[in-house]
């Protein structure tokens, strides 16, 4: 009997001045922190990708209430976050999410590889070593540094040795845009329209190109030419498009000869 | 002081708590994928085993033992560890955010970590004192701290390593961990 009332005195005894001490010191402890944070917490993904260039959706919540970080700071939650949280500060966002798109169509068929390549088998370290494993320098390595980095599990290299862009859960947070050593992906948004050159070899010998990969860019300057609006420009060896102008005729994708041209709006389509 | 300097080393190294007791396995794995977070983790895990020692000790021989309910010790002990990692946690957060958002995360994660539990238990087991507990409570700490750092550096080789695909990930994770532990038994009979 003496053990159980003990038993008992000491149990209730500790627990009610341990909750007591955490009562009083969370009071004592207090930090003022404003409501707007927790809903803008909430408001966020969650994932904690640190796209943002936060340490994660925590801190990226203290920045916008601090007005260190924009409303549409959240990258990879796009428009529809960026909705929420402008709300839940009082103002208005007009972001528009984006994706990426990889500008190379270098398959193991269209370009051959280098020789056979026996090192650490990242694009990064294949980039030091020989500069790239295909005949192509500026073309896809193909060992998947973007797959590795996407934390959406929307990029995957695809056993013709490209990777391709799963749209349906890319959200343009851009990590993999960091993690390419040759730069061929790069972030769209998704309304765009127009044209875009699939290919980012600037080597301005035909020759060489044509010996390198069989759909590169041969500079050719057909696109220039039959372009009705005079929107894209080969510049530094690839054609650049004018947005602003371009209206997605596609006369430059069906004059390409090398099909290096393609609408964005087919290439970023959910299939 | 001869003795506490062999309580620390057969702590650490002798009865290393992750590969010779086999205790505290799911941070040893899950947090030693790279050096920083296993610093950050090995750092909390020593601060917070040597507060729940310099806390059980006293609760243990001061009042459990008196009263004869030595048989409460688990229960005391968790409620004890816990609120008190939750109150140090109030406090790093107010007087010190810095260290707070560096160790704050691993902190919750390892308020009744089997390791530290196991270590308020073998400071009574083993009869220490209480200054002998402490040392040993820092021995065993460090010793999780010095495994999981091991650990990690393998883990960032492995990643360039050419490793066989059937042996990919997981598998050779716990190779490694298994031939970390069996460097460890070598340290058996350093100490008489």
């Amino acid at each position: 009997m003496k053990i159980l009332l003990a038993t008992l005195a000491v149990s209730l005894g500790l627990a009610a001045l341990l909750g007591f001490l955490l009562g009083f010191f969370k009071k004592i402890f207090h930090v003022e922190s404003d409501p707007c944070e927790a809903l803008v917490r909430e408001a966020l993904p969650g994932t904690n990708c640190g796209a943002c260039g936060f340490a994660g959706c925590d801190a990226l919540a203290a920045a916008v209430i601090r007005g260190d970080a924009p409303v549409d700071g959240c990258t990879s939650g796009g428009a529809e976050v960026a909705k929420k949280v402008a709300e839940i500060m009082g103002v208005t966002s007009e972001a528009v999410t984006r994706v990426v798109v990889l500008r190379c169509q270098g398959t193991l068929e269209h370009c051959k590889p280098k020789a056979d390549y026996i090192g650490v088998k990242t694009c990064k370290a294949a980039k030091i070593a020989v500069n790239g494993t295909k005949q192509c320098d500026f073309g896809c390595i193909g060992f998947g540094d973007c797959e590795v980095a996407c934390p959406f599990d929307a990029i995957h290299v695809a056993p013709d040795g490209i990777p391709h862009v799963d749209y349906a859960k890319c959200t343009g947070c851009g990590l993999c845009v960091a993690a390419c050593p040759n730069l061929l992906l790069e972030l769209v948004p998704r309304d765009r329209t127009g044209a875009i050159a699939l290919c980012s070899n600037r080597d301005t010998k035909k020759a060489q190109v044509i010996k390198d990969c069989k759909i590169g860019c041969i500079k050719c300057l057909k696109c220039e030419r039959v372009c009705p609006k005079e929107c894209i420009k080969v510049i530094n060896g690839i054609p650049v498009v004018d947005y602003d102008v371009c209206d997605s005729c596609g006369e430059c994708v069906r004059a390409c000869p090398t099909k290096v041209l393609a609408l964005v709006e087919d290439v970023i389509r959910i299939s | 002081m001869n003795e506490l300097v062999k309580i620390f080393l057969s702590a650490m190294l002798i009865e290393n708590i992750v590969l010779m007791r086999f205790l505290g396995l799911c941070p040893f794995i899950g947090m030693s994928t790279d050096i920083k977070k296993s610093t950050g983790m090995g750092v909390a895990v020593i601060f917070v085993t040597v507060l729940a020692t310099a806390v059980t000790w006293p609760v243990y021989n001061g009042l459990l033992k008196p009263l004869d309910l030595e048989f409460l010790q688990i229960l005391v002990f968790i409620l004890v560890i816990a609120s008190l990692v939750q109150l140090v946690e109030f406090y790093l957060k107010k007087s010190a955010p810095a260290l707070y958002s560096s160790m704050g995360v691993y902190l919750a994660l390892i308020t009744t970590n089997c390791a530290i539990l196991a270590v308020t238990f073998d400071v009574i087991i083993k009869g220490y004192s209480f200054i002998e507990s402490l040392v040993y409570a820092v021995g065993v700490a460090c010793g999780f701290f010095l495994s999981l750092i091991l650990l990690a550096g393998i883990r960032e080789r492995l990643k360039i390593a050419p490793v066989p695909a059937f042996l990919k990930g997981m598998p050779i994770l716990f190779v490694a961990a298994g031939l970390l532990a069996m460097a460890f038994g070598g340290f058996d009979g350093l100490i008489k």
